[in-house]
């Protein structure tokens, strides 16, 4: 069998390799990129299906009890086949978007990664895993709604949904280890299975509302859902694909796969349930009052986001069949209209729907993808939107709730009002005469739309097709047990029904009034408690002070003042340390010449260097303590630290000489007569501290057990003689190699500063 | 003009004849014995890191008799890309043990023999190599920059 970790890492290496190589032949070709994975996943379909879950696991950081490991279910496979095929959609339209674009390439390969992370997050059985995948998606995300980065109102929005869904995952994270810790496991299968007993534990609640943070964020729930709104700023192929039909729905993913194991606690439904009707009405009010094309689609998928938290809330059987079918049926009808919208803005260069009408003469195609799918949106028979929001309307009559039932009428009512204002407004009602069109209608950029909202209408006649294929699997997996099929056009004469005749009764008045009472309500200020967006603001900006204030605290830039700090520092750890330990003395004796003579040098290096005005008499003072120190080590059994002292201060005074060469060899001292006196006061001290303590030391008997070992293993185990380049090289080789690491980064900073700092001179000269 | 006054510009070092004679030699001593010590290191003192500091220090005679600009050339590839290559040798070095299911950078060895006898090699040296030329490229690395500006 194909195995799951193959088709998450071809995914991912056909996503970074594929735009540079076939992308280069023709931008369409790389269509088979998203169709091979496709494929692959229709290919293990009949395994799927069959089983109610299956696990593959690749052993990976094995000490961490992180492993590779991956599932899939019948809902998380129908997933991945919307995320493939409009995958496959949106690099085919997005080829023809971008013609002229010679970025095309990078956003194609935005795309396509993008693709791969979800997949990977969404087959993802480790919570680690499913972490780095989700994360992953947010990154593409900002670099995709930024993709237009001379606007400065695309920087805002890429930053904006950066910092609350990067904000969110660290929540995420936090809550999914304290999930992982409770259960003993980072797996997801092992904690659903430990679901019920951790929902008992103190540290549930916590855990719970840091992965439903996360989960908001991701998808655009009260108070997090004005990132989606500017988010829009990405190219509307991304809009399609990202932020309507997968990357939003990461989030409600995240909560589907929990649900089993927390789903019948109480204050999951209550929070599920009160935020997810809270973002619906939120979101219906928002979509009447905004006009741009995008911007009302935008908030319909708010609206939508909310339906399925609010249903996953729902712990009843309808309940997981309404989710699977709205999930499946907005993905169509949105994506769709959100490639509508890219063509007739595309065409005409305009966003606002005010401004748009009679385009179904340039663009009749377009027109008709507009209607089907706009029906789909507005529940009307027969498409799969209708039987996906009569399900949702018995759920929510199943739950008990009149006030649900009352939200949901109501949101429904503004959705199909607004699924005639995009379809109808821009294509046949408003301005008679046609604004000036920048391209006629493109085929390759009305297939996508019409292929998705063909599936819409195909699906609903035949609703047998989508049910008994993978609908009432993934509804099964979705409720945690099996579900029988409600999957059909017609019930008869329900309460269901009659609801949704009032509901597009109410919302086709509504979108007849649409102009006069959208004007109505956009001269309504927000209500206070819903502008999070100013929050968001007032606390960046805050931050963004603060770290100016305390940057400018910290770099003062006077080299004096950045010195003290470190040894006064110094001087307090010595003396805590000798306050601790008390002072002791060894016996010292002077009894070879040498060391009298050693001394001596030493003394007389740092007398000249602490003395003298001139640099170069400095560094020579300096090099004297240094080779003098290097003797030291020579006739005291340590030759190789005496070897590395003497090229260390050999390299040390040729680069400072090399650096002093270029400056003025005497300056003044610009220290005042205090100043001085301080800095000498605290130099003694130091060194008066060191010498203490270094007596301390010496004082003591010296534990050999470390070294003794070293000795004794480094040539049987590591086969060398020389025991300390056997232990920078073998026993700590990797201390050795991220210090190493330190001293490349360190010369790489050195080099771009010095770098800029050579441009800027260059330019003050010309 | 004084040397504390701003926008003083020190005269340029006449290169010295008898340093532009002898650097060539030097230098390639330098650098022999550099390597020396590099390949020593694992029985003797030496080593990678000491190695580096000595051939260091080969590049800087260069550099003084014939200049930054010239020496950079003979060097014939970017000091930070140098420190670079080091980088990755180092992890590098590290990763067959990982391939064999031991932990990351434990070192192997193998006896390869010789006409000679037995050779003893093991990755350690190449991750000593790997030192050897961060700590060539960061150092000279930074000793160009000086020199250029």
């Amino acid at each position: 069998m194909l195995t799951l970790p193959a088709i998450v890492f071809g995914a991912l290496a056909a996503a970074v390799v594929a735009p540079w190589t076939l992308g280069r032949l023709n931008p369409r070709l790389l269509v088979l990129v998203p169709l091979a994975a496709l494929g692959a996943l229709i290919y293990i379909t009949g395994e799927v299906t069959s089983a109610d879950l299956i696990t593959h696991q690749i052993s990976w950081v094995g000490s961490l009890g992180v492993n590779l490991s991956f599932r899939i279910d019948a809902f998380s496979l129908l997933f991945c086949w919307l995320i493939t095929g409009i995958g496959a959609l949106v690099v085919f339209y997005s080829a023809s978007y971008f013609s002229d674009n010679p970025r095309v390439k990078y956003f194609t390969f935005l795309i396509l990664s993008f693709m791969a992370a979800m997949i990977g997050a969404v087959l993802s059985d480790d919570v680690i895993i499913f972490f780095i995948f989700w994360e992953l998606t947010s990154v593409i995300s900002f670099l995709l709604i930024g993709f237009d980065s001379t606007k400065p109102e695309a920087r805002r929005a890429a930053t904006q949904s950066l910092m609350i869904t990067a904000g969110g995952g660290l929540a995420l994270l936090a809550g999914l280890l304290l999930l992982a810790q409770a259960a003993g496991s980072t797996q997801f299968t092992v904690i659903v299975g430990e679901g019920a007993r951790i929902a008992e534990l103190p540290i549930y609640p916590f855990a719970l509302i840091l992965i439903l943070a996360g989960a908001f964020t991701k998808s655009a729930q009260l108070p997090f859902q004005f990132w989606l709104a500017n988010a829009m700023a990405a190219p509307t192929p991304a809009s399609a694909y990202l932020h309507s039909a997968t990357m939003v729905k990461l989030g409600i993913f995240l909560l589907i796969v929990l649900d089993p194991a927390f789903g019948s606690t109480a204050i999951w439904q209550t929070l599920l349930i009160g935020f997810g009707a809270g973002t619906m009405m939120v979101a219906a009010g928002q979509a009447l009052r905004v006009e741009g094309f995008k911007s009302v689609l935008a908030q319909t998928t708010v609206a939508a986001l909310g339906t399925l938290t609010l249903l996953v809330g729902l712990d009843t059987p309808v309940a997981a069949v309404a989710t699977v079918g709205f999930f499946l049926s907005h993905a169509l009808y949105k994506a769709a209209l959100f490639f509508v919208a890219g063509n007739a803005m595309h065409a005409t260069g305009i966003s606002s729907l005010r401004e748009m009408g009679g385009l179904y003469r340039a663009l009749p195609l377009t027109a008709a993808a507009a209607v089907v799918a706009s029906l789909s949106m507005a529940g009307l028979p027969p498409f799969i939107g209708f039987i996906a929001k009569e399900l949702l309307f018995e759920a929510k009559l199943a739950g008990g709730l009149t006030a649900l039932v009352a939200i949901a009428l109501i949101v429904n009512s503004v959705l199909v009002a607004l699924a005639a204002v995009v379809s109808l407004r821009p294509f046949y009602k408003g301005p008679q005469k046609p604004a000036q069109l920048r391209h006629r209608e493109r085929i390759s950029l009305v297939t996508p739309p019409l292929i998705l909202a063909g599936m819409g209408a195909l699906l609903g006649i035949i609703p047998g097709l989508a049910s008994s294929v993978i609908l009432v699997d993934a509804a099964s997996a979705v409720a945690g047990q099996p579900v029988d099929t409600k999957f059909k056009l017609w019930h008869g004469l329900t309460p269901m029904l009659g609801l949704s005749v009032v509901a597009v009764a109410s919302g086709a008045l509504l979108a007849w009034k649409w102009r006069p009472s959208h004007a109505a309500l956009s001269r309504v200020e927000t209500p206070l408690l819903f502008q999070t967006e100013r929050l968001s603001d007032g606390l960046g900006s805050l931050t963004l002070a603060l770290a100016r204030w305390v940057t400018g605290m910290l770099q003062h830039g006077s080299l004096r003042r950045y010195t003290l700090v470190p040894v006064a520092v110094m001087l307090a750890v010595l003396c805590f340390a000798i306050a601790r330990n008390g002072i002791a003395v060894p016996e010292l004796t002077f009894n070879r010449p040498y060391i009298i003579g050693l001394t001596i040098i030493i003394i007389l290096g740092s007398g000249l260097a602490a003395l003298t005005k001139s640099f170069l008499a400095v560094l020579i003072g300096v090099g004297l303590v240094g080779y003098a120190l290097g003797v030291f080590f020579l006739k005291n059994g340590a030759p190789d630290l005496a070897f590395t002292q003497f090229a260390v201060e050999t390299v040390f005074v040729v680069i400072a000489s090399a650096i002093i060469l270029r400056l003025p060899l005497t300056v003044g001292d610009a220290r005042t007569k205090s100043e001085k006196v301080i800095d000498g006061t605290l130099s003694i001290a130091v060194g008066g501290a060191a010498t203490v303590m270094m007596l301390a030391v010496l004082a003591s008997p010296l534990d050999e057990r470390v070294s003794d070992y070293y000795r004794l293993v480094s040539l049987a185990e590591a086969y060398g003689r020389n025991v300390v380049n056997v232990i920078i090289v073998d026993f700590r080789a990797l201390d050795t190699l991220g210090e190493i690491g330190v001293v490349a980064l360190a010369a790489l900073g050195a080099f771009g500063l010095m770098r800029g700092l050579k441009i800027r001179s260059r330019k003050t000269m010309s | 003009m004084r040397e504390t006054d701003p926008g003083y510009v020190p005269p340029k070092v006449m290169p010295s004849p008898i340093l532009s004679a002898s650097a060539g030699l030097l230098a390639s001593v330098m650098m022999v014995i550099a390597i020396v010590i590099l390949l020593r290191g694992h029985n003797a003192p030496g080593g990678g890191f000491i190695g580096g500091l000595v051939a260091c220090g080969a590049y800087v005679v260069i550099a003084f008799a014939f200049g930054a600009k010239r020496s950079l050339k003979l060097l014939g590839i970017h000091p930070v890309t140098m420190a670079g290559v080091g980088l990755v040798l180092a992890v590098l070095s590290g990763l067959p043990s990982l391939g064999l299911g031991i932990p990351f950078l434990t070192h192997l060895w193998s006896d390869v023999p010789t006409e000679l006898g037995v050779l003893k090699l093991g990755t350690t040296y190449l991750f000593d190599i790997g030192v050897f030329l961060v700590v060539v490229g960061s150092f000279t690395a930074f000793f160009f920059m000086f020199e250029e500006n």
